[in-house]
């Protein structure tokens, strides 16, 4: 029988867990956006070398399963000396792996700008600088919008795989709450609602931002 | 109004790779006067005229803006600086196809950005100017839309605005009624004659026969990356003597009777 009062005791708890899938996917994509932006650089590049840099960067990062990655990073950090908690390393993994989805999201809107947008920054006499700062990048940003929610979307539902490591956020709580109660059901559900709950939000923040934006 | 620019195209080359775009192109464009390039698609008439201002770079030969070299230090030496090539530009006005302004900005704000970024001026003073000179080509009633609020007709007088009011000592313009409903041709035509009349240097590639004959003072035919001929537009137009330019215009009368 479904106990509707083991589904909502399960609120609190999982709430107080949520605070960590924000911190570990807003973190992430805060970061992510960071590094990311540098990728970018380096892939428009026209250096070979630095070129080939972001490729491999890009390429690994969006090729191996980030549940891997974050084995991997959990595991290497003690073996090359570094002595932090998990929610570290979770944060850096999620940073990292999203840079690589930013950095290709940045790159198709800035490429998928008009040549001749530039052209008439060009003509006019514009440095590179400014033409960058005043007409590429704004335009990019702008187009890039509704691909970097759908980013932190997924960051947040990829956040569920931090558990692993031991991080405490919705699905590690609602696991432990599964079996302090022997409700998995009613837990389960309730880590479902949440998660609908925030990215709905996010969905929202997303059509709002694209809406004013637009122009 | 400004001093109008002169340009002078000598044995002017051009490759995309292995392509051969502009064969040994010989012009003389006189300061004041409106140029029109005519000619079949592909004959080279948009590169010839993107290498006056170096958006194009030519690979041999000589672009002379009131006889300076644009683009090379030298005849075939280095690139130019940066700096002086942004200069050179700077007073180069160019109007394209698509219009190319940039959608994030009001109209208004199309036409203050090269006069803050480039010519330092201050925003109030940018944006009076361009009032004034949006004004000049009949908007002065829509300075606050945005381009996708505009018509193709009223974006392209926005384009217009934007170079003149860098006080251009000349004007580049490729094919600038092309994308337009033919009703808003016009428009764009009539802003293009009261800048002809105030002695402004004019390059026009067009397939604007009426402009050509009417508005321009000489016109010149290429085909195939050759300049078959320049002449002023009543002989060039009425009695050609190449076959070349003789096939062109049948095709255009053809196509253009109703
Ligand atoms: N970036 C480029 N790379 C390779 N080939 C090019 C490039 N730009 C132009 N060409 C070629 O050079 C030739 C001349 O092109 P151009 O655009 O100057 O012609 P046009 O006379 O302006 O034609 P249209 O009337 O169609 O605009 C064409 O054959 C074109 O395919
Ligand atoms: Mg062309």
């Amino acid at each position: 029988m479904f106990s509707l009062s083991s589904f909502l005791d399960a609120f609190w708890p999982l709430t107080m867990a949520a605070r960590y899938t924000l911190l570990v996917s807003g973190l992430g994509i805060a970061l992510g956006l960071v590094i990311g932006a540098f990728v970018c650089v380096l892939a428009l590049s026209k250096s070979r070398v630095w070129r080939t840099v972001a490729a491999v960067w890009v390429s690994y990062l969006r090729g191996v399963p980030m549940l891997v990655q974050l084995l991997v990073v959990f595991f290497l950090l003690p073996v090359i000396g570094i002595d932090v908690p998990a929610i570290v390393g979770a944060v850096v993994t999620t940073a990292i792996v999203a840079s690589a989805y930013i950095s290709e999201i940045w790159r198709g809107a800035i490429m998928a700008l008009p040549k001749g947008q530039t052209e008439a920054a060009i003509a006019i006499g514009m440095r590179p600088r400014d033409s960058w700062t005043r007409i590429i990048l704004p335009q990019a940003v702008a187009l890039s919008i509704p691909q970097l929610i759908n980013e932190l979307i997924l960051l947040v539902k990829a956040s569920s795989l931090v558990s692993v490591v031991g991080v405490m956020e919705i699905t590690r709580a609602s696991q432990a709450q599964a079996g302090v109660t022997f409700r998995p059901l009613e837990a389960y559900l309730a880590a479902a609602c949440l998660y609908l709950a925030i990215n709905l939000c996010l969905a929202a923040l997303g059509r709002w931002l694209e809406h004013r934006m637009a122009v | 109004m400004v001093e109008a620019s002169s340009v002078e195209i000598r044995k002017v080359n051009k490759y995309y790779g292995q392509f051969h775009a502009l064969k040994d192109i010989d012009l003389t464009i006189p300061p004041g006067k409106v140029t029109c390039l005519i000619g079949p698609s592909g004959s080279g008439k948009s590169s010839l005229l993107r290498c006056i201002n170096f958006l194009e770079e030519y690979d041999s030969g000589e672009v002379l803006i009131d006889g300076q070299l644009i683009g090379y230090e030298t005849p075939g030496g280095r690139r130019m600086a940066p700096r002086r090539l942004r200069q050179m530009r700077s007073t180069i006005g160019m109007v394209f196809q698509q219009f190319n302004l940039w959608p994030h900005m009001t109209a208004q704000e199309n036409v203050a950005e090269g006069l803050i970024r480039v010519r330092g001026m201050r925003k109030p003073q940018a944006m009076e100017r361009a009032a004034e000179a949006l004004t000049r080509v009949g908007l002065a009633d829509r300075m606050g839309n945005h381009p996708s609020r505009l018509s193709g007709g009223q974006q392209q007088r926005v384009a217009i605005a934007r170079a003149v009011a860098m006080d251009p000592r000349l004007m580049l313009f490729d094919e600038p009624t092309s994308a337009l409903d033919p009703e808003l041709v016009g428009e764009v035509l009539n802003v293009m004659k009261a800048l002809a009349a105030g002695g402004m240097t004019m390059v026009v590639v067009t397939h604007e026969m009426g402009f050509a004959a009417h508005v321009a003072d000489q016109v010149a035919f290429l085909e195939a990356g050759e300049l078959v001929g320049v002449d002023v537009p009543s002989r060039i137009l009425r009695e050609p003597e190449d076959p070349r330019i003789q096939s062109f215009l049948r095709t255009y009368r053809e196509r253009n009777v109703i």
